[in-house]
């Protein structure tokens, strides 16, 4: 049991990372990315072939994977930013398109769908991680990280000029705001950030391949954002856990096994129905509906 | 410093919605632009802040030429405006409202005294320090008024576009807001105002610009412009043509 608990808590980690990063996105900046797989799988490959061909130094795998991905994650949002609101969701449903093909194919860089093996498990200060404990306290140590780059994010001038584009775009151009600038800025940190959550999870497997970086994963993880509550630090971290946990506990329904796969999907399904119905600012609104608190 | 305007047309489609205005905005004074319902003034304002391009003619603010200039530009130059609508940063606390105002996208100067010390001097001068963490979704409409307004002082631009910053203000909120206009304009700022409210347009007004279809029809000092009989007939119909300028006023609201 504890193993399960371990590699659960591991996984919640990242994806917690991952929401977060998707979070300066569409919570701060206002734009519903739907290509956030793409950062995380670029993350994953640029850290395994780095861990692979030139060191397992953690740090600097991830600093490499952060580097390489904010800028693809750049180079991305000049073209595809252009277009607005419902027509970069398309834009960026072809873009993912695109890159599931290319993580697929350029078998030289990502191994194609047989992906990349034997990478070495991760060094961090000289010591090598083997245990999965080991690996828990790395990765609740890259989530402290995170958020403390968030919260100083949220409070600096750059994170109020977002949120004022999110609330009121031609106010803030009045202001003198720069929706463009200040979008593809929050799309290369998010790009960058979600290389962190993509190198992990490569060190933490040992083995990449496209299927964790597909459109489904890219659609989880926004819902992981909006279901948790956009625009604040815990939302996106409830929203990881409902997504990531709550299948998980679905395992425990007493049904027999044949069925088991079909009322886990539509629980789970109908759950984020009610969610959105009843509380479509996100859990994170929940202690709004508590009797004698605020709405 | 002023703000001119020299034949400038605006048009939408067919439809001429500014047809060849020349203005001249005294420096330190205030001007307010008063005509019916789709006469243009918003237009103006969209004009001169830089939100629509002018068809043809020249805008010129401290003698730059803003002609092509993004609204970015424009408030970089001096020239910050208010809303009809307000557009306020709703999900956003009243102390953020006003401190994104004043602060440059990337600057890493996250505790600016200066800024801070700034905002509160606003904020406490209108009367909403006291609910800075508030979000400003939770404000008044009043208090939303004066936001805005405070978000547009913080920025220290020497020329306020304020579009209808009275509407629906009454009592102490009105005098507040006298207060607010005299002060700036004694500080030596220039506002262009558009206002519905007729009694405050007389009051805070050194000139008033009438603009009907597009064009001025009559450009004078309050006292000039609310005993035009004809000006009277065209704004408020024939009930207040021969009324006082305060019941003009009155009718208006």
């Amino acid at each position: 049991m504890l193993p399960y608990l371990l590699n659960l808590a591991i996984l919640l980690g990242i994806a917690v990372i991952l929401a977060w990063s998707l979070n300066v996105l569409i919570g701060y900046a206002g734009i519903f990315s739907v290509m956030h797989a793409v950062f995380y799988g670029a993350g994953a490959y640029v850290a395994a072939q780095f861990a692979l061909h030139v060191s397992a130094d953690f740090m600097l795998s991830t600093l490499v994977a952060m580097v390489f991905t904010g800028a693809l994650a750049f180079l991305v949002a000049v073209p595809v930013l252009r277009v607005r609101e419902e027509y970069f969701v398309v834009a960026a449903i072809g873009f993912q398109m695109v890159a599931s093909t290319v993580f697929i194919t350029w078998e030289g860089a990502t191994g194609g769908m047989g992906g990349l093996s034997g990478i070495p498990p991760a060094k961090v200060l000289g010591f090598e991680l083997i245990s999965p404990a080991a690996y828990l306290v790395l990765t609740l140590a890259c989530a402290a990280v995170c958020l403390l780059a968030l919260v100083a994010l949220v409070r600096s001038p750059f994170g109020r000029a977002l949120k004022a584009l999110r609330d009121d775009e031609t106010a803030a151009i009045a202001l003198g705001k720069h929706p463009v600038k200040l979008r593809l800025i929050a799309t290369t940190i998010g790009g960058a950030m979600a290389a962190i959550g993509g190198s992990l999870y490569a060190f933490y497997v040992s083995f990449v391949n496209p299927e964790s970086f597909t459109l489904d994963y890219s659609v989880l993880l926004m819902a992981m954002v909006i279901i948790g509550g956009a625009g604040s630090l815990l939302g996106p971290v409830l929203g990881a856990l409902f997504i990531t946990v709550f299948p998980a506990l679905l395992n425990f329904l007493q049904v027999p096994s044949s069925v088991l796969g079909p009322v886990q999907q539509i629980v789970y399904g109908m759950m984020i129905v009610l969610l959105m119905m009843f509380m479509p600012e996100g859990l994170v609104s929940a202690g709004k509906l508590l009797p004698g608190r605020r709405k | 410093m002023s703000l001119g305007l020299n034949e400038v047309y605006k048009s939408f489609g067919g439809n001429q919605v500014i047809d060849g205005v020349t203005l001249e905005i005294e420096d330190g004074k205030v001007t307010s632009l008063v005509g019916p319902n789709g006469a243009g003034k918003t237009t103006l304002f969209n004009l001169v802040t830089g939100f629509v391009a002018v068809d043809r003619g020249t805008i010129r603010f401290a003698g730059r030429n803003l002609g092509g200039l993004s609204p970015q530009a424009v408030k970089r130059h001096g020239l910050v405006r208010t809303f009809q609508n307000l557009r306020l940063f709703l999900d956003m606390t009243v102390l953020e409202n006003v401190r994104v105002a004043l602060e440059s996208d990337l600057s890493m100067n996250f505790w600016s005294r200066r800024n801070l010390a700034q905002v509160e001097k606003v904020l406490r001068r209108v009367g909403l320090w006291e609910q800075r963490q508030k979000m400003a979704g939770e404000l008044s409409y009043a208090e939303r008024k004066f936001l805005s307004l405070a978000r547009v002082l913080a920025t220290g631009a020497p020329c306020l576009l304020l579009d209808e910053p009275a509407a629906g203000l009454d009592g102490p909120s009105l005098r507040l807001f006298h207060e607010l206009i005299r002060e700036f304009k004694n500080g030596g700022g220039t506002v262009l105002l558009i206002e519905h409210n007729l009694d405050i347009v007389r009051d805070v007004s050194d000139r008033i610009v009438f603009l009907d279809k597009g064009r001025i029809a009559a450009a004078g000092t309050p006292e000039e412009i609310f005993s035009n009989p004809v000006l009277g007939e065209l704004y408020f119909g024939i009930r207040v043509a021969a009324a006082t300028a305060g019941e003009a006023g009155n009718a208006a609201r």
